[in-house]
Formats: C-alpha cells, sequence, structure tokens
C-alpha cells in the first residue's frame, strides 16, 4: 500500500462540530427551559387554588395553629393589642373566615400587616402610627381578614413551597441556572399577588360598608404611605413589574372606583380607640 | 436582580473568552497540521511494505487537558435538560482530539509514520458533580523512524 500523507479537513467542511451559532443554540434551550418552567408553575399553581378550596377553616386551623401559637410571645395582650382584637372581632362580624383570627401588635417602625397560615394577624407598630382615624385601621385589618376569607395565605404559602420545589428539583442548587430562573418566577409571582391584594381591597371596602354604614377613611393608609415617600412615581417601571402589591396610586383610584359602582357611602371618620392613639 | 446580572456578567465572560480561545486555538491547529501532514498517522499495526530499513520504532505520545468555559457549561447544562446534541461540547473533544494528535507529532519530527495510533480520553474530572469539567486526551502509537528518508 503507497501511504498519500493528507491533513485534516479545515474548519469550513469540519463534520465534527456543529457550525450553527452557540448563541442561537443557548437563546432556544434558555426560551424553551423558561417557557416549561412557567407551565409547569401555572398548572402547579391551579392545583393549589383547588386544593386550598378543600382544606376549610377547623383543618386549617388544625394543621398550622402550632405554628400560630408558637409565634405568640407568650405575654399578656397589652391594651393595645387588646383594642385592636376588639376591632378585629367587631369586623369579623361582617367578614368572617371561619375562625377567630388572633391580632399580634410588633414593635416594627414600617408599616406593615401580615396573615399567617393558622389564624394569626400581625400588626406593625409603625402602621399603627400612620393612622389618624380608627376607619383607616379597619380597612387595613378587614384587608389582611380578607386574605383569611380568601384563603390567599394559604396559596402563597402553597405557591412558595412549589418555586422553591421547582428550583430545587429541576435545576438543582449549583448549576448556576437557578440565577436566571428566580427572578423570572418571582416576576410571575408578584403578578398573582396582586390580583389577591386587589380583591382583598374588594371585600374589605364591602366589610367597611357593613361595619360602619360608610367606606371614607379606606384609603387613609394609601395616602399615608404616599405622603411618607412610598410607591415613588420616579422608581423604574420594572419595580412595578416585580412588586407584590399594586401601587399605591392605582390602589386608591381602584378603591374610589369600587365604592362608586358599589354604590357606599360615604360618612364621619371615629379617631382612633384611646389605647391605639 | 444583583444574582442575574453576575450570572449575565459570567455568561458574557465566558462566552468571550472561551470564543478567543478557541478561535486561536484553531487557527493553530490548521497552520500546524498542514506543517506536520509529512508524518502520517494509521491506525495499523505493521506495515505491509517498508520503503527502506527501520532504523528505530518508539512509543510516542501527546496529551491534553482543555476546560469547559462558563458558557459553554450552562449551554450544556440546558441541553442536559432537553436532551440532543451538546454542540456546546463537541468543538472541545475536536480541540482536544487534533492538539493531542498534534504533539505526538510534534514529539517525533523525525519520523515517518506513527503506527497504531491509538486516542483515548482520560478522567481528572471524573465524579467531581458540577465541577467546571473539562476535555482530557491521550493519543499514543508507534514512532517509525527509517534509514533514509
Amino acid at each position: 500500500m503507497k501511504l498519500k500523507p493528507g491533513i485534516e479537513s479545515l474548519d469550513t467542511d469540519n463534520v465534527n462540530v456543529s457550525h450553527t451559532s452557540p448563541l442561537r443554540e443557548f437563546a432556544i434551550l434558555l426560551v424553551s427551559a423558561f417557557a416549561l418552567l412557567a407551565l409547569v408553575y401555572v398548572l402547579l399553581g391551579l392545583l393549589i387554588d383547588r386544593a386550598v378550596d378543600w382544606i376549610d377553616p377547623a383543618t386549617e386551623k388544625a394543621v398550622f395553629g402550632q405554628l400560630s401559637s408558637a409565634l405568640d410571645d407568650g405575654t399578656p395582650p397589652t391594651n393595645a393589642e387588646a383594642s385592636l382584637q376588639d376591632l378585629v372581632n367587631r369586623i369579623q362580624q361582617c367578614l368572617d373566615p371561619g375562625y377567630q383570627v388572633e391580632v399580634d401588635l410588633v414593635a416594627e417602625s414600617a408599616p406593615n400587616a401580615f396573615a399567617l397560615p393558622g389564624g394569626r394577624m400581625i400588626v406593625t407598630q409603625g402602621l399603627i402610627d400612620q393612622m389618624e382615624s380608627e376607619n383607616g385601621l379597619a380597612f387595613v385589618l378587614a384587608h389582611e381578614l380578607g386574605h383569611f376569607a380568601n384563603r390567599d395565605h394559604l396559596r402563597g404559602l402553597g405557591r412558595g413551597v412549589v418555586l422553591a420545589a421547582l428550583s430545587s428539583i429541576v435545576l438543582g442548587t449549583d448549576s448556576g441556572l437557578d440565577a436566571v430562573f428566580a427572578p423570572a418566577s418571582m416576576a410571575g409571582q408578584a403578578r398573582f399577588s396582586r390580583e389577591r391584594e386587589s380583591d382583598a381591597d374588594r371585600v374589605s371596602l364591602g366589610a367597611l360598608q357593613c361595619h360602619y354604614q360608610h367606606v371614607s377613611g379606606a384609603d387613609a393608609f394609601f395616602r399615608a404611605l404616599k405622603t411618607a415617600g412610598y410607591g415613588d412615581e420616579s422608581e423604574p417601571a420594572y419595580v412595578h413589574f416585580f412588586a407584590s402589591h399594586p401601587d399605591v396610586d392605582s390602589r386608591i383610584a381602584s378603591l374610589k372606583r369600587l365604592s362608586r359602582e358599589a354604590g357606599y357611602a360615604s360618612g364621619r371618620e371615629r379617631p382612633l380607640p384611646e389605647a391605639l392613639q | 436582580m444583583s444574582q442575574l446580572a453576575i450570572f449575565v456578567v459570567l455568561l458574557a465572560l465566558g462566552y468571550g473568552f472561551g470564543r478567543m480561545a478557541e478561535s486561536r486555538h484553531y487557527r493553530s491547529i490548521v497552520e500546524r497540521e498542514q506543517r506536520h501532514a509529512r508524518i502520517s498517522t494509521l491506525t495499523l499495526r505493521t506495515l505491509e511494505s517498508e520503503p527502506a530499513t527501520v532504523r528505530r520504532t518508539q512509543l510516542v505520545s501527546g496529551n491534553v487537558v482543555i476546560s469547559v468555559d462558563y458558557f459553554k457549561r450552562v449551554a450544556a447544562g440546558l441541553r442536559g435538560f432537553f436532551g440532543g446534541n451538546v454542540q456546546a461540547y463537541e468543538s472541545l473533544v475536536d480541540r482536544a482530539r487534533r492538539e493531542a494528535v498534534l504533539r505526538l507529532k510534534e514529539s517525533c519530527p523525525g519520523a515517518a509514520h506513527i503506527l497504531n495510533l491509538r486516542v483515548e480520553t482520560s478522567s481528572i474530572y471524573k465524579g467531581r458533580g458540577n465541577g467546571i469539567g473539562s476535555v482530557e486526551v491521550l493519543a499514543y502509537g508507534t514512532a517509525v523512524y527509517f534509514d533514509v528518508e
């Protein structure tokens, strides 16, 4: 046999490598992964909504009651807490989530309130400080009661678990990919959350009309937030995209629209109970 | 958000440096392959006819380790989810194989043939989980030197 040395084929006709752009392949893979993940997340979210409807308030209390009482600071309720509890009890006559909701006041300067599974509501001192009338405070408390009644606290918990599970099971914790998906899934979560917030606002407004026979002062908290500089319009648009709550202005506007549509009355606001002033 | 920014920067750096290293390597490979084309590499164990007296035979080898860059790793990770051709790694294997054979040839510039050429992958990173990873190729064969060139 006569040997004729040759050279390997040049780059352009190298059969051992693909000649398509690596960026193009990467983009297609990334978009597909996003789409797949979004689909799974939405489906599991719907599943959670179904599951949450099956959990009646008594079951919720039995399952999460332990967690809820573990958060209790153990100290006897202060006058302020007793006064808050009294207000919650009165509103519960108009908006009943199915169990007695217990209120805790925490010494935290940021104005906020949370609904926790098991029927525990946390209100910060900062929120009380922002309030000038009982009606304004009642709206925020009724908003949280609305979350309990709509079972949003369970939905939120369920979605949080799904997100954590998805990112660790599908992507792994150290693949480097979870960094891409975390902000994207956060945005999806936020959109869902904003819808639930708007719905809780609507329910809360109804409770106010039922309890006081008018809805004046309902937007007091949002107006106070605006004055304090929260929800500043100078924020770039993407901040709203990631926000878990609708922005303050649109919430005030939708409260106005809702009460006009439902024909709710306006009236005199009550001063804050003395223990809360 | 900062997590995402770090990720994108790493990805861009990985892509930039990876492409740069790859195109430079390919230029070098093509140029050296032409230069060393005179030494033929064969998988035959013996020559059927010898054009001249064999002066010397010797075991020669060439090895190379090429690391995966961040971009390729992420692209392959995504591919690992959907399945299919891992295009990102194809050029790595191609480069490593050709470079190993080139180094083998460069170790015996006076040889006429390399007989019984074998190409193997060794695995430093095997079992390291999601470590950065690399392609390791070892090429070896028998260099044949003739009396008359």
